[in-house]
């Protein structure tokens, strides 16, 4: 067993890192003192130069095959880059990059859709989520009926990230009733200007996501993404690939966190003493450095799995559930030995505490991923115990 | 335009130095490429941007010294060579020596360095090289710029530039200010590994015994005294300036 990166790892890791320090950091007191203000913490034209600056550096569409201009750096090299972007709260990633399932494009669709997508020109949404139907996906009811050479699409999403921005939606509806999520359901690409509206949901987080309103939306029918029927796989595969990028930004987001809870238990005197000599603060430390360091390499496993072409998606799902809690508890330690500080708006703990609770909810709640994770053993897919 | 950068690698700036038995430990350190002589590898890429030729590293460190090498690879330069140090004890006077025994047959127009090393702060390797292959040094630089058979350097002395004229080949010692190292860039980082790296030791440079020989020893190492808590002074303006002259005068006694 060999635990090393290789020198390109450690390369990309360390080169990512100073980039994030030296380049994305500085914006951070500006992120807290607009959101304060309750304006966006950074602007898309501050996101766009950043991204273009590291583009400069060719670091641009990390997962984007090279037939797209992308660095396609596989997924060991995302996730180690995903715990770097992580270590800052500034809303920003690389460049070139689009929906995995984008690339189920047709060669038509991918001019419109993808590609746009991938050059930063046009933005996506994802929306599978209803108001009846968010965990039980398989019981969305939007609807899809079939009107000549068109589809007409009524019903409701809710809770899209950037539904309020994007232009156009990847709409999962019901085009055949029978079958349901068993080949009765179909993904479709649907601009903005066809006719569905949006509005913005407020939310703890800075960023909110959006409902989005369908009332006989005509969607011509070469607007399939993939093929009628098979959206469902094509939702799961998306929901899929989130499934270690989240846990990976949360170690990031873990690791910065604790040095700063460290670097105030040292300077922090009260009854005399730093608090860093006390035991109840000294074990908040190394429960957080033992769950860090176990949320790290179940990431990493998980990323090794992929890269190699294994069935990642058990270890993801532990990845998944794992780093989600584990930066929540990280971060509520953290803001406890800020003490009141921490609770303040002065410092970024408390924005981090706010963003960190949904990692817990979207892409699969803990208790799907439990749900997933216990179905597994259960129906013997995977076995306790097993040899590595 | 062929240029030979030095680099060395060393701590981390941002690593807490531990001293153990007496010495710094390396124990867990990162290390990195020293930051002046970064400059100095960003001031060689560029030149060779502009005018073509070959920028090849030297460094003299073990085995783990690689990784900064890598990194400037990935930075642009063409190849590099390590000289691995081995176990007996060297001096700045045994390194130029090194340095300057790798460095001779290979063919050059420029040599560029660091200012100094941010561990030892000696800054005496890259101008005794200069010395050692009987071409003209000049430290500290700030601005280069490049002519048929000469150049126009720019050197920081405490705080004024002094501009001086210096001809091919010559060595010069990179100051901050210089320029602004660039990051590896991904394609850089990823055909890093393809350059040719040459490893060499010191037996490969026929260097007699006493060229190697230090010609200095480091006698102890602590670390700097605590600081004093300062002392305030109260009072009138006329009062507190002859409280602190007395004060400079009988407890600090400078004046
Ligand atoms: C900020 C934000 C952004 C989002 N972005 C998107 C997006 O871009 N696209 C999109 O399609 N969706 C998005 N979502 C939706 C998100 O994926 C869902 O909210 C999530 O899947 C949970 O669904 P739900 O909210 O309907 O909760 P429910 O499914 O109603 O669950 C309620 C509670 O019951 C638990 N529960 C449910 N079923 C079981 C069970 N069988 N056993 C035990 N416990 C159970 C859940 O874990 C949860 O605690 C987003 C949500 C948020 C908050």
């Amino acid at each position: 067993m060999d635990f090393t990166l290789s020198d390109e790892q450690r390369m990309v890791q360390r080169t990512v890192r100073e980039f994030i320090q030296k380049e994305v950091m500085p914006y951070e007191q500006q992120v807290l003192r607009n959101e304060r203000e309750g304006r966006p913490g950074i602007s898309r034209e501050e996101i766009k130069e950043l991204q273009l600056k590291a583009k400069a550096l060719g670091f641009w569409g990390i997962n984007t095959p090279e037939e797209y201009g992308g660095a396609n750096l596989g997924a060991i090299m995302s996730a180690l880059i995903t715990m770097e972007l992580g270590r800052t709260f500034v809303p920003f990633s690389f460049g070139g990059s689009a929906d995995n399932i984008l690339y189920y494009c047709n060669e038509e669709q991918k001019k419109r859709y993808l590609l746009p997508v991938i050059n930063g020109e046009r933005r996506s949404c994802f929306a599978i989520t209803e108001p009846g139907a968010g965990s039980d996906a398989r019981s969305i009811r939007m609807s899809a009926v079939k009107d000549g050479d068109h589809y007409v699409l009524n019903g409701e999403k809710i809770f899209i990230t950037n539904g309020n921005e994007a232009d156009f939606a990847m709409v999962f509806a019901v085009t055949d009733k029978e079958k349901g999520a068993n080949g009765g359901v179909t993904c479709f690409l649907v601009d903005r200007d066809m006719g569905w509206r949006s509005e913005y949901i407020p939310t703890m987080g800075e960023w909110g996501p959006a409902s989005l309103v369908f009332e006989n939306v005509r969607v011509p029918e070469e607007n399939i993404l993939g093929e009628l029927g098979k959206g469902f796989e094509l939702g799961m595969k998306w929901i899929g690939q989130g499934r270690w990028a989240i846990p990976a930004r949360a170690v990031g987001a873990a690791e910065r966190l604790l040095q700063m809870g460290i670097d105030y238990a040292k300077t922090r005197v009260t009854f005399g003493k730093p608090i860093a000599e006390r035991q109840a603060i000294q074990w908040m430390i190394a429960d957080s450095a033992v769950e860090i360091e176990a949320a790290k390499w179940i990431v990493l496993r998980a990323a090794w799995m992929v890269e190699n072409g294994m069935d990642a998606r058990h270890q993801s799902s532990i990845a998944k559930l794992y780093g989600s809690v584990m930066a929540n508890q990280v971060v509520d330690r953290v803001l406890q030995i800020h003490g009141g500080m921490g609770y303040t708006k002065e410092l970024p703990i408390e924005r981090w505490y706010r963003e960190a609770r949904l990692w817990r909810i979207f892409e699969g709640t803990d208790e799907i991923q439990k749900r997933t994770i216990s179905r597994n053993l259960l129906k013997g897919h995977v076995k306790v115990g097993e040899l590595l | 335009m062929d240029i030979l950068v030095l680099m060395k690698q060393t701590f981390d700036t941002e690593e807490k130095i531990v001293l153990q038995s007496g010495a710094v430990s390396e124990e867990g350190v990162q290390f990195i490429i020293n930051p002046y002589d970064e400059y100095a590898i960003e001031e060689a890429v560029k030149l060779k941007e502009e005018f073509g030729g070959q920028v090849t590293l030297l460094t003299v460190g073990p085995k783990r010294t690689e990784e900064a090498i890598r990194t400037a690879l990935a930075m642009g330069a063409d190849q590099a060579v390590r000289i691995d140090p081995g176990d007996e004890p060297l001096d700045e006077f045994g390194l130029s020596k090194i340095l300057a025994a790798a460095i001779r047959g290979r063919k050059y127009d420029l040599i560029l360095g660091g200012n100094m090393a941010i561990d030892t702060g000696s800054g005496q390797v890259a101008l005794r090289v200069a010395e050692e292959l009987e071409i003209p040094h000049v430290s500290a630089i700030t601005k280069l710029t490049l002519q048929e058979k000469t150049a126009i350097v720019e050197r920081d002395v405490e705080g004024d530039v002094e501009v001086v004229e210096v001809g091919l080949p010559f060595l010069a010692t990179a100051q901050q200010g210089l320029n602004e190292p660039r990051y590896p860039s991904l394609p850089g980082i990823m055909k890093a590994k393809k350059k040719p790296l040459e490893q060499l030791t010191i037996a490969d440079l026929a260097l007699s015994e006493d060229e190697l020989r230090p010609r200095t020893t480091v006698t102890a190492q602590f670390y700097p005294a605590k600081k004093q808590a300062g002392q305030l002074l109260s009072g009138e303006l006329n009062e507190q300036v002859s409280q602190l002259a007395q004060l400079l005068r009988n407890e600090a006694k400078v004046i």
